[in-house]
């Protein structure tokens, strides 16, 4: 018996009985959630402190794998686990209409992000995957502005099609290997999938999560939904819900996918998606729509970090996905309040100090100014792409300092707004408390990561190396094998 | 440019197809999994069908998800679709044979729904495709009768404490020692209708949630008000 379940169990459970909760009493539904959140979380920090160097396997209903499902849990994992749960307790929805239904939502979120970075089953994955989506498109509906309903729904068209692209790969695998337990393809994926059928899989299946993880060609539902959805559940989408979609990538490239094709495509999608994402940030005129874009480009220099070969490029591409786990959300909280046209921003800084003096040190750690934490994670990424030495990662390397370049460009003209001598005739909205409160926080916690960069540095280092440690996954799931049962 | 891309996009998609197809081993395809499951599902769970046995003790958890995928769909559509005014014309009742025939047939879809749900362990059929059945004797009366009005209270009072019954079971698995959703109490012998432990409750669960939720979703959609 394991308590890790739990962190999927118990949020799924709370959000069942919500609204019977509320009947009874509405306060007590209002603080049962945030209450399950952070007996969730208490069960992933107690299992983390005891998990050291030792990853454990749970199997669903006790059923031997791969029969039976397994719930791997290594440090990886349990990292964005936590992340996912933590995350929804400091951007809970408030909502003003709906804040019932989007406590549920937040809930389900939350266990199924939870799931969703500790499964160990193919399948498994694609059902956590689809929960979450359907949990977005609530999410985002929430608001309840046309807008928002018609992001929704072209973010429900694109999903759709990338689930099904996924489907369609995981049908790929299983046909060719007759298992989706995930150590279990690990064993046999060296002589089974290292094909062109592999290949299909994995592009496939890439493009398919790649939707969420706003991959390049999938991402087109990205600037809108951002722009319409409310600002916590942009910061949640933008910050959490797309390092999930990510870390199921990482966890495929580690365990099935070697083919040095694949890493060739996720370079040059991950080249595509800096240029176009930056381009496009480039020639915003709306901080939301912006910081959406600028995400894309973020997601795409993690790509660029995946397809170096090894545990350098899992190493890099966990840094840069934790550093923007802070900071984008911290971005979107601020953006809250400065919605609309940039050049209404002007003078901004008078009505919240606090807040444009964050924007200001967020926007330089998310160019990369040393000595904050987003210098390291981008030096992370180029210093392994220089020593490549191939023309394609030194294009990378040039793309990677040319977005540099323009982030800097269009921060700054944002930044040049707020510190405007004239204000404009209308008076700017101070933010809420708690967005604040949240914001500083997170911005605290950069500053914090830069007087910690080494230990911080040897921890990511370790969890990368645990996560790509393979024969420690096979061993410690321990799946049976089925080859004896074959007629 | 949109036209090129999705041209491109399909001609990819061809390509690989097509690719796939001339190496793909169709006559090899490896079924482990499943011969494995054949020759363990009887004694492991006690169901006499095994589709039941995958669906709620090998897989039981992805049926959870799927359950719940169900319960935020229905709660989204609850969410976005429009409210009726309280002065919005309604159609009329349908005509006498509609409605005897809705009359008449409501027993019987509960009795066919019910039946469907408790031998899922031992027969094609189970919680999803009973549930529906159950959903289909809700709304029939609604479609005879568009004046009246199925109990959004009820039905999400139902549908949370069946959800809730599922996980709970999972819990109390957890507090005898075992794992989270092991399959409980006696396997009983094989074929009988009360056997298989715990999994005909965790079908009945799936059974009145699925109802409710597609009863619930529908009347919904019922409600929402026509435009002339």
């Amino acid at each position: 018996m394991n308590l890790l379940v739990l962190m999927i169990a118990l949020p799924l459970l709370a959000a069942f009985l919500l609204s019977i909760i509320d009947r009874a009493s509405s306060f007590a539904a209002r603080v049962i959630g945030p209450l399950v959140l952070l007996a969730t979380a208490a069960i992933g920090l107690s299992v983390w402190s005891q998990l050291g160097d030792a990853p454990q396997a749970v199997q669903w209903g006790g059923f031997q794998a791969p029969l039976g499902i397994t719930l791997y849990a290594d440090q990886f994992g349990l990292l964005f686990a936590l992340a996912m749960t933590i995350g929804t307790l400091l951007l809970w929805p408030r909502s003003t209409g709906n804040q019932l239904r989007s406590s549920s939502l937040a809930l389900l979120l939350a266990g199924t992000g939870s799931g969703l970075a500790l499964s160990g089953d193919l399948f498994n994955i694609y059902v956590f995957y689809e929960l979450m989506t359907v949990v977005s498109y609530g999410l985002i509906a929430s608001r309840g502005t046309s807008g928002s309903f018609a992001s929704t729904l072209r973010y429900l068209v694109i999903s759709g099609f990338g689930a099904a692209l996924a489907l369609a790969g995981i049908a790929l695998v299983y046909q060719a290997t007759g298992t989706l337990n995930l150590a279990q393809l690990a064993q046999v994926a060296p002589e089974k999938l290292n094909n062109l059928q592999g290949f299909a899989a994995f592009v496939l299946m890439l493009v398919g999560f790649g939707v969420k993880a706003e991959l390049f060609p999938v991402n087109m539902w990205v600037p809108e939904v951002y722009a319409t959805a409310s600002s916590r559940v942009s910061a949640l989408l933008a910050g959490v819900v797309s390092k999930l979609a990510l870390l199921i990538i990482m966890r495929l490239l580690i365990l099935v996918f070697h083919q040095p094709e694949a890493l060739t495509v996720l370079l040059v999608l991950g080249i595509l998606g800096v240029a176009t994402g930056e381009l496009a940030a480039w020639r915003a005129r709306d901080l939301n729509r912006m910081l959406a874009f600028s995400s894309i480009g973020q997601l795409g220099v993690m790509f660029i970090a995946l397809s170096i070969p090894g545990n350098a490029g899992i190493f890099a591409a966990l840094a840069v996905a934790v550093h923007h786990l802070f900071l984008k959300p911290a971005m979107f909280l601020l953006a809250a309040r400065w919605g609309g046209s940039i050049r209404r921003l002007c003078g901004a800084a008078k009505t919240s100090p606090v807040a444009a003096g964050l924007f200001v040190l967020l926007s330089l750690s998310l160019i990369g100014v040393p000595p904050l934490p987003g210098f390291w994670a981008k030096l992370l990424v180029i210093m392994p792409l220089l020593t490549l030495d191939q023309p394609l990662y030194y294009f990378a390397v040039f793309i990677i300092l040319a977005a540099a370049s323009l982030e800097a460009n269009y921060l700054f003209r944002v930044v040049m707004k707020l510190y405007d001598k004239q204000p404009t005739a209308v008076p700017h909205k101070a933010h809420a408390t708690a967005d604040l409160a949240t914001a500083v926080f997170l911005g605290g916690g950069l500053i914090a990561a830069v007087f910690m960069l080494v230990p911080l540095a040897d921890r990511l280092d370790s969890i990368a190396a645990q996560a790509t440690d393979v024969s420690t996954y096979i061993q410690t799931v321990a799946p049976q094998s089925l080859e004896g049962d074959v007629q | 440019m949109r036209r090129f891309t999705a041209a491109l996009f399909l001609i990819g998609l061809g390509v690989m197809i097509a690719a796939i197809y001339q190496h793909m081993d169709f006559s090899n395809t490896a079924l482990n999994a499943g011969q494995a499951i054949n020759s363990v599902a009887a004694q492991e769970t006690g169901a006499a069908n095994f589709v039941t046995s995958v669906v709620l003790a090998y897989r039981g958890i992805d049926t959870l998800l799927e359950l719940t995928i169900l319960f935020t769909a229905a709660m989204i559509g609850g969410m976005v679709l429009g409210k009726r005014r309280v002065d919005a014309p309604r159609d009329p009742d349908a005509g006498f044979i509609l409605r005897t025939g809705a009359d008449l047939l409501f027993p019987l879809l509960l009795v066919v729904g019910l039946y469907i749900i408790l031998h899922g362990h031992l027969t094609p059929g189970g919680g999803f495709q009973g549930g529906v059945i159950l959903a289909s004797a809700f709304f029939l009366p609604l479609l005879a009768r568009p004046g009246s009005s199925i109990n959004q209270d009820v039905i999400s009072i139902v549908e949370g404490l069946a959800g809730a019954t599922f996980i709970l079971i999972g819990l109390l698995a957890m507090s005898e020692g075992y794992e989270f959703l092991s399959p409980l109490f006696d396997k009983g012998e094989l074929g009988a209708l009360i056997s298989a432990g715990s999994l005909p409750v965790l079908y009945l669960a799936v059974g009145i949630k699925v109802g409710s939720e597609l009863a619930g979703l529908l009347a919904h959609l019922a409600e929402a008000e026509a435009v002339d």
